[in-house]
C-alpha cells in the first residue's frame, strides 16, 4: 500500500542504477575496503546523489570529504583526487546527517526521586553495561544524545554523549548540558524552581559575608605592625577560598551563569505560563519539553513560545482538537508560528520509527528542512554540541545515515551509519 | 499613581477633561518613569482600553441605559454614558442590540480554574471549565476560601480576595453542638466587653493591659467584631428559628445555605437580617411525623425577600457537570435564579441574588456586582433578559478584558449564531440550479455592500478607531430570531 505512494520514475531508475551498484560495488570494494579499516588519518570520499545537510539545504550530486573524522570539504560536483578511496552510494540513496536524540534515557535503567535534586547527573548512570546500550542507539542513526536524569521534580542534570562505543571519557561529550525541570499547575512544580533559585541566593549571602570577614580579617593583618606577627596571621589566613556552593544551588548558580541551561518539562499551555511565572526575571536560557498528549492545548501559545527564542521538544505526533475528532499537526503548526522545534522519537523503544513518524508529520504539513533540522542540528544546538555535530558542514564531526531513499517516505530504510568518519552500523549494506 | 489620579479624575462629570488631556499625562508618567529606571515593571505594561458601544446596559443600580457606551480602563470602568470620548487605540466592541449585565458571581465552585489547589498555583486559564464557566455568564467564582476571577488566558491577577466565612453548626439534632457554640459567643462577647472597657479607660490610665485572649474562640470574636461572617447549613423551620434567634441575641448577621423551609420563618429571619443562598429548584416534601406544614416551597425566595432576608442563588451542584444533574450544575445560575422569579421574586432581585448580593457576602461590594464608574469591569454581554432559558452570553468582559466571544469557541458557536453583518447574504437555492452557478452567486452580490449607503457610526464611535462603518441593514440579511427583550424592571433598588 505504502510504496504505492512513491513516484514510479525512481522506482525504475533504481532498478538499473542496482545493477550498476553491483558492478560498481565489485571494483569499488578493493578500494575502499582498506579505507574503512584504514587508521584515521586517511581520506574517504563520498559521493551520492542526494544529501540533507540538516541546516535547511538539500544538495545533489555531493562530494564529502572526510578526515580524521572530520568533514574537511563538502560541495556538489566537485572532483576527487586521484588516489583518494570513494564511497560510492547508488542513485537512489540519500544521505542525512546523524540524528541527535536530544532527550532520551535509552538503555539507562536508573529510577529517580520526585523532588528538588538539581545535583544529581545523568553522566554518573554511565556504567559499562549502559555505554553498550547506548551504543545501540547507532542502528537507529542516532550519532549522539542527550541522555537525562530520571525522576519527578527537578531530577537533575542532563549529559551529551556519543554514541559511538568507547571509553566513558570517549562518549561523554558534555558532563552536563541541561537541568531537566518539571513544571506545571501544581504548587510543587513551581516551588522546587524558586526553592532552587532561593538556594543559590542563600549561597551568595553566605558567601559575601564569607568574603568580608576574610576581608577584615586581612586588613587587620596588613595594619599589624609587628612583622613576625603580620606574617604569621597572613600565613594563616592564606589566600581565599569561597565557600563550598551547597549541592542544591550550584547548579542554578550555573544556569545564570549561562554554563548549563534549563529544560522546562510542560504538558499544556497553562504550565508555560505558571513556568514564566515561576521563572520571574531569572536571567537563564532556557527551552521546552512538551510532551504530547492527544488533546493537548499548547496552541494557545505558540506565538509566545516562539516570540522567546526558546526550543520546543516534541515527539511526531498528531492530536486531536479537544472535544471533536479533528486532528492538529500541532509541531507543524509551532513551525509555523516561528518556534524552533526538536523531534525526538515517541517512545525510545521506539527509536527505529523514528523517521516514518517524522515522515508523517512532513506529509501532514511540517515542512521537509525544518523536519530534519529539528532531528539534527536544532536539537545539537539544544545541547550545546552544534559546533560537532548537528549538520555536513566543514569542521563538524563525519556522522551521517545513508538511506534507502527519501528520508521521510515510509519504505525507507537506514542502510549504513557513519559515526566519527568510520562506519559503525551497515557496513554489509554499502 | 499617575493612572490611579487619573481616574480619579475620570470619576463624575468632569470624566472627559483628563481624556482630552491624556496625552500630555502620559508624557510625564513616562518622564517619571524614566528618573525611576522604571522601578516597578507594572508600569510598563500597555493600558488597555475596551469601549462597549450601544448596548442595553443594566447597571444593578436600579438605572437601565438603553443604547449607552462602558469605557473600560485597564480593569475598571471608566465611564458609562452616551457621549464618550474613546481613546484611539481602544478596542471597540459594537454591542448595538444586545444587553450588558455585571457578572455572575458563583459563590462556591468545584474546578471552575481547571486545576486543584491554590488558585494562585494551580489555575488553568486555557480549560474547559474555564471556558464553560465563563459562556455560562460567570466572572469570579469562590473556590475552596479564595475567591478568583476567570481571567482566561492569564493566571496574573487571578485572586480577588479570600472568602471570610467561618462555617458553624447550630442543629436541634446536636444539643451538645449548640451548647458548645453558645458558650464560645459567650466567652467572646466578655472578652469583646471586657476588650472595650479597656479601650476607654486606657487613654487616661496607660498602664491596664489589654484583657486576655485565653480560652475565647478565635472565630467567634471574628463573628461578633463582624471580620467574618457566621454561615449555618441550615433547612428546617426550628434550625432557622433558632439560629435567628442566636443571631439576635449575640448581635450578627447569619448567613444560612439551604434555608429550605425558610419560607415559614421569613419574618423571623428577616428580623435577624439574614442572608439566605438558596436553591430555587430544591424539591423535598415535609417530614411526614410532622404536622405542620413544610418542606421547599418555590416561593422560598420570593418570602424571604418580602420579609427583608438578602436571597444568594446557588445551583445545586458547584461544578461543572455533563452528566448527572445536568442543568442543576453551575452553568445553570441564570436558570435557578429565574426559578425564583417564577415564584414570585422580583426579576431585579433575581438578578442581584447572582451579583450584588454574593458580591456583598463576599465583603467585594465595592467592587463587584453592578455597573458602576471605578468598579471592576467584569461585564456580560446578552443576547437578551439574563433570566431567559434561551438567552446566551455572546461577550464576556473580565479584568477590562474581551475574554470569550461565543462566537470564537468551539461549544456553543454553532447554536444559533449571531447574524453577521459583513458576510455576504446568503443566497436561496433554487432547486434545479446547478451548484457552480450558487457558488458564482455571493461574489456578485458581496459588491452591493460596499454600495450600499454607508449609514454613519454611532456618535458615541467618534473617538474610537472602531470598527468599519457597517451598514445597519445590509441588502439581504437572512431573517433571525430578534434578541429577546430586556428585562423591563429598572426601577428596582436591586
Amino acid at each position: 500500500m505504502l510504496s504505492l505512494t512513491v513516484p514510479l520514475t525512481p522506482r525504475t531508475r533504481s532498478i538499473s542504477a542496482r545493477i550498476g551498484r553491483l558492478m560498481i560495488l565489485t571494483t569499488l570494494l578493493m578500494a575502499a575496503a582498506p579505507a574503512l579499516a584504514a587508521p584515521p588519518g586517511d581520506l574517504l570520499a563520498i559521493r551520492a546523489r542526494h544529501l540533507m545537510t540538516g541546516s535547511g539545504e538539500t544538495l545533489e550530486h555531493v562530494v564529502l570529504l572526510v578526515e580524521n573524522g572530520k568533514i574537511i570539504t563538502i560541495g556538489e560536483d566537485l572532483p576527487i583526487e586521484r588516489g583518494i578511496p570513494v564511497l560510492e552510494l547508488a542513485d537512489d540513496q540519500w544521505v542525512v546527517p546523524g540524528l541527535v536524540n536530544c532527550y532520551t534515557r535509552y538503555g539507562m535503567s536508573a529510577s529517580g526521586y520526585s523532588d528538588l535534586r538539581p545535583n544529581m547527573k545523568a553522566v554518573d548512570e554511565l556504567s559499562p553495561s549502559t555505554r553498550a546500550s547506548v551504543s545501540r542507539m547507532l542502528r537507529y542513526g542516532v550519532t549522539t544524545a542527550g541522555l537525562y536524569p530520571a525522576g519527578r521534580g527537578i531530577p537533575g542534570q542532563a549529559a551529551v554523549v556519543s554514541t559511538v562505543s568507547g571509553s566513558t571519557s570517549q562518549m561523554v561529550m558534555r558532563e552536563v548540558a541541561y537541568l531537566k525541570a518539571i513544571v506545571g499547575n501544581t504548587s510543587t512544580g513551581k516551588r522546587y524552581l524558586r526553592d532552587g533559585f532561593k538556594e543559590a541566593d542563600t549561597w551568595l549571602g553566605k558567601e559575601a559575608k564569607n568574603r568580608e570577614k576574610y576581608d577584615k580579617d586581612k586588613e587587620k593583618a596588613d595594619k599589624e605592625k609587628d612583622k613576625d606577627k603580620k606574617k604569621e596571621m597572613l600565613a594563616k589566613l592564606g589566600d581565599y577560598k569561597p565557600l563550598d556552593p551547597s549541592n542544591k544551588g550550584q547548579a542554578f548558580l550555573d544556569m545564570r551563569d549561562h554554563k548549563i541551561s534549563l529544560l522546562a518539562s510542560i504538558g499544556k499551555s497553562a504550565d508555560y505560563l505558571h513556568f514564566l511565572d515561576a521563572l520571574g526575571d531569572e536571567d537563564v536560557k532556557w527551552d521546552l519539553r512538551l510532551p504530547l498528549s492527544s488533546e493537548c492545548d499548547i496552541y494557545h501559545v505558540k506565538d509566545k513560545i516562539a516570540e522567546s527564542g526558546a526550543r520546543i521538544i516534541v515527539e511526531p505526533m498528531i492530536t486531536l482538537q479537544r472535544a471533536t475528532l479533528r486532528q492538529r499537526n500541532l509541531p507543524a503548526e509551532l513551525h509555523r508560528a516561528g518556534a524552533k522545534l526538536v523531534l525526538v522519537p515517541r517512545r525510545d523503544s521506539a527509536m527505529g520509527d523514528w523517521f516514518r513518524d517524522v515522515g508523517v508529520m512532513v506529509g501532514a504539513g511540517l515542512d521537509r528542512d525544518a523536519a530534519l533540522r529539528a532531528m539534527t542540528l536544532e536539537p545539537a544546538d539544544l545541547l550545546g554540541v552544534a559546533d560537532q555535530v548537528g549538520s555536513l558542514e566543514v569542521g563538524k564531526e563525519a556522522n551521517l545515515i545513508v538511506l534507502s531513499g527519501d528520508p521521510f517516505e515510509a519504505a525507507t530504510k537506514i542502510v549504513a551509519v557513519m559515526a566519527r568518519g568510520k562506519i559503525a552500523h551497515g557496513e554489509d549494506e554499502l | 499613581m499617575l493612572k490611579n489620579k487619573k481616574r480619579m479624575l475620570g470619576l463624575g462629570a468632569l470624566w472627559s477633561l483628563p481624556l482630552l488631556l491624556a496625552p500630555s499625562w502620559s508624557y510625564a508618567a513616562a518622564f517619571i518613569n524614566d528618573d525611576k529606571e522604571s522601578a516597578d515593571s507594572d508600569s510598563e505594561e500597555e493600558e488597555t482600553w475596551v469601549y462597549l458601544a450601544g448596548g442595553d446596559v443594566y447597571t444593578g443600580t436600579g438605572a437601565f441605559l438603553r443604547g449607552a457606551g462602558i469605557l473600560c480602563h485597564d480593569d475598571k470602568i471608566e465611564a458609562i454614558g452616551f457621549d464618550i470620548v474613546v481613546p484611539e487605540d481602544a478596542e471597540v466592541l459594537n454591542i448595538e442590540g444586545y444587553s450588558v449585565y455585571p457578572g455572575l458571581i458563583a459563590l462556591s465552585s468545584r474546578g471552575l480554574f481547571g486545576g486543584n489547589g491554590n488558585l494562585e498555583y494551580s489555575v488553568d486559564p486555557f480549560s474547559d471549565n474555564m471556558l464553560l464557566a465563563v459562556a455560562s455568564g460567570i466572572t469570579v467564582a469562590v473556590q475552596g476560601t479564595e475567591i478568583g476571577r476567570l481571567n482566561r488566558g492569564r493566571i496574573e491577577d487571578i485572586v480577588v480576595g479570600k472568602q471570610q466565612f467561618t462555617n458553624l453548626s447550630y442543629s436541634l439534632s446536636n444539643p451538645g453542638g449548640r451548647k458548645t457554640l453558645r458558650e464560645k459567643f459567650d466567652s467572646a462577647e466578655t472578652y469583646l466587653r471586657a476588650y472595650r472597657s479597656w479601650e476607654g479607660a486606657v487613654r487616661s490610665n496607660k498602664e491596664l493591659k489589654e484583657p486576655k485572649k485565653t480560652g475565647v474562640d478565635s472565630h467567634a470574636l471574628a463573628v461578633l467584631r463582624g471580620t467574618e461572617k457566621a454561615v449555618f447549613r441550615a433547612d428546617i423551620q426550628q434550625d432557622l428559628l433558632a439560629i435567628s434567634r442566636l443571631a439576635q441575641r449575640y448581635g450578627f448577621r447569619p448567613v444560612i445555605q439551604g434555608c429550605r423551609e425558610g419560607w415559614l420563618v421569613a419574618a423571623e429571619l428577616g428580623r435577624a437580617g439574614a442572608t439566605a443562598i438558596v436553591e430555587a429548584r430544591d424539591r423535598r416534601n415535609k417530614s411526614e411525623n410532622l404536622v405542620r406544614p413544610g418542606g421547599s416551597s418555590i416561593e422560598n425566595a420570593a418570602i424571604l425577600h418580602r420579609h427583608g432576608v438578602q436571597v444568594a442563588v446557588a445551583p445545586g451542584s458547584g461544578g461543572i457537570s455533563m452528566g448527572g444533574i445536568v442543568g442543576r450544575d453551575i452553568m445553570h445560575m441564570p436558570v435557578e435564579a429565574a426559578f425564583a422569579v417564577r415564584g414570585g421574586l422580583a426579576e431585579d432581585v433575581a438578578i442581584a441574588s447572582m451579583t450584588v448580593v454574593p458580591a456583598r457576602l463576599l465583603g467585594l461590594e465595592h467592587r463587584l456586582g453592578t455597573i458602576e464608574v471605578g468598579k471592576d469591569a467584569d461585564l456580560i454581554i446578552t443576547d437578551g433578559d439574563i433570566l431567559h432559558y434561551k438567552t446566551f452570553v455572546q461577550w464576556s468582559v473580565i479584568g477590562g478584558r474581551v475574554v470569550y466571544d461565543k462566537e470564537a469557541e468551539l461549544y456553543l458557536a454553532h447554536i444559533r449564531p449571531r447574524p453577521v453583518e459583513e458576510l455576504a447574504p446568503e443566497v436561496p437555492v433554487v432547486p434545479g440550479e446547478r451548484d457552480e452557478e450558487i457558488i458564482e452567486a455571493p461574489k456578485e452580490e458581496s459588491e452591493n455592500p460596499e454600495e450600499a449607503p454607508v449609514v454613519e457610526p454611532a456618535p458615541v464611535d467618534d473617538g474610537g478607531e472602531g470598527p468599519a462603518p457597517i451598514p445597519e441593514e445590509p441588502p439581504v440579511v437572512p431573517p433571525v430570531d430578534p434578541p429577546v427583550d430586556p428585562p423591563q424592571e429598572g426601577s428596582g433598588d436591586g
